[in-house]
């Protein structure tokens, strides 16, 4: 039982959520008041971006859906709707990673940062499904913009921190 | 290979199954949801209150790169317009009180009359669509979902989730707001001059009771304001008395009392003004004027007690046929200033066992 709980304790989706934790404390104090042009950034995208980016699609997702399901949880929006949109934030920029075998950093870079802008667009919209319109407008254009810059600036140490929390221990002449 | 295919594209599809179970549950009110956000409240308020005062420096120093200039030039500004207030404030004041006191006698609801708790704002909405703000009074101190939330100024918004001691507000500004409102409009801006009293024929209390006969008199006050919207004693000052054998009935001159209009108030977003829809079709766009007062309408099923100051009409779009005019809203609390927060402890009907 208590070997077990050490197993959970020391699995890489366990440092997920703490990191997770970490990540929305700095969205919902340092970044809600840091506004660049009046447009919060999402940090918390980015960081979903990157685990998607240096990983495969299913961890990009589940990275998404947990990420996002803390969000919702401390937001006043349905709960389940930030989970979708870092869901599909995570494992588009896995998708979009695919089709190269070895990525350059800015290729990297530069998928993070559409992904993460990619959120920005598809939570107005999956928002706007469930009945609260009122949110697609000219200015999400502007929020996309911030987000895609604030990714190329922060990429470099969320790719770190991601890579960290998702590896995986790797036990040598184990089968 | 397939078989890590089928692997994935299963657990994709449970996510989004999980999402979109999750987004129900939540839209159908479920009190499951409602205790999962408070158990994650409990876990994440040290976390977050931990990396705020962490963070604090580097926010205080963007703010400070930010906006000193603009500081700057407020602080002259406002310096300028407390001089000017100083004296206004005193009046108004005096003036708010009577009218309490003139509601409280008539046995009509004030917001004297309701308690309330004094907050302070301590973190933004961190989307980009959303528009809250958290305070730092949750049920501990009494707050409750629905509660209406009011600055200096005027209404702001209302408690849309609350937390041990912290509660989340959703701004006045948000799509997903809206409250029955009224538009208090005057006939002109000119000063009100009420018809002529002769003084020696105003009727004592005695007279109109012993009164056998229908008698007409009529009242003469000079009322002037600069007030826009509001007929200081327009409704007050008995313009007609008929006295009948049994009983005496006074009728105000409807056509010197303001004209209200009730509507519904709509957040359209952030840096847009506000709108009220739903107008009677009737209402004439040049009856309302730019500058008009809006308040909550109240009413047992309002979101907010009667009276509350809103803003003003910046704009009067008229649209043709049947639907009446929209009205644009400048709000007298700057929304994006926000520090420190009344909760009014007056929980509507609609929003009661939540």
């Amino acid at each position: 039982m208590f070997e077990r709980l050490v197993a959970v304790v020391r699995s890489r989706w366990f440092r997920m959520v703490l990191v997770s934790l970490s990540v929305l404390s700095l969205q919902t104090t340092l970044f809600s008041e840091v506004r660049p042009f009046g447009y919060a950034v999402q940090i918390l995208a980015i960081f979903v971006a990157c685990a998607g980016a240096t990983h495969d699609v299913y961890t990009g997702a589940v990275a998404g859906f947990v990420s996002g399901f803390m969000y919702d949880a401390i937001l006043a929006t349905p709960l389940g709707i930030s989970a979708l949109v870092l869901g599909v934030v995570g494992a588009g920029a896995a998708v979009m990673l695919q089709p190269f075998r070895d990525p350059t950093w800015w290729l990297r870079l530069l998928v993070i940062g559409v992904a993460a802008a990619l959120g920005e667009v598809v939570t107005p919209l999956v928002k706007a499904v469930v009945g609260l319109d009122g949110w697609l407008e000219w200015r999400i254009l502007g929020a996309m913009f911030v987000t895609f810059g604030a990714a190329c600036l922060f990429a470099a140490p969320m790719i770190s921190l991601a890579r960290w929390t998702l590896r995986e221990k790797v036990i040598y002449g184990s089968r | 290979m397939a078989q890590n295919k089928t692997n994935l594209r299963r657990a994709i599809v449970l996510l989004a199954l999980a999402s979109v179970f999750f987004i129900t549950l939540d839209l159908s009110d479920s009190s499951s949801t409602s205790q999962i956000r408070r158990v994650f409240g409990t876990v994440f308020s040290p976390i977050e209150n931990v990396t705020r005062v962490v963070t604090r420096p580097l926010s205080g120093a963007w703010n400070a790169f930010r906006e000193y200039d603009d500081v700057v030039a407020e602080n002259n500004r406002l310096q300028e317009q407390v001089a000017l207030q100083e004296g206004a404030a005193v009046a108004a004041a005096a003036s708010v009180r009577l009218s309490q006191e003139l509601l409280a006698l008539n046995g009509l609801p004030t917001l004297a009359g309701i308690n309330s708790v004094t907050a302070q704002v301590i973190g933004e909405t961190p989307t980009n669509f959303s528009q809250t703000v958290e305070i730092n009074q949750g049920s501990n101190t009494g707050v409750k979902v629905g509660m209406p939330v009011l600055n200096a100024a005027g209404l702001i918004g209302k408690v849309t989730e609350v937390f041990a001691d912290r509660s989340l507000v959703m701004l006045i500004s948000d799509p997903d707001y809206a409250l029955s409102v009224k538009v208090v409009t005057m006939s002109s801006r000119t000063p009100i001059t009420l018809p002529a009293l002769e003084t020696q024929d105003a009727p004592t209390v005695d007279s109109v009771l012993d009164t056998k006969d229908t008698t007409t008199t009529s009242s003469s006050t000079t009322t002037t304001t600069t007030i826009l919207g509001f007929t200081p004693s327009a409704t007050t000052v008995p313009a007609e008395v008929v006295a009948g054998a049994k009983s005496n009935i006074t009728v105000p001159l409807a056509s010197q009392l303001a004209v209200r209009e009730t509507g519904i108030l709509e957040g359209r977003g952030r840096g847009m003004r506000p709108v009220v829809r739903f107008l009677d079709a009737s209402t004439r766009a040049s009856a309302i004027e730019v500058g008009a007062p809006i308040v909550s309408s109240g009413g047992s099923r309002s979101l907010a007690p009667p009276d509350v100051v809103i803003g003003v009409v910046s704009r009067v779009v008229e649209r043709l046929g049947t639907a009446g005019p929209i009205l644009e809203i400048d709000l007298v609390a700057d929304l994006s200033n926000l520090s420190f927060l009344r909760v009014l402890l007056y929980q509507p009907i609609t929003e009661s066992g939540r």
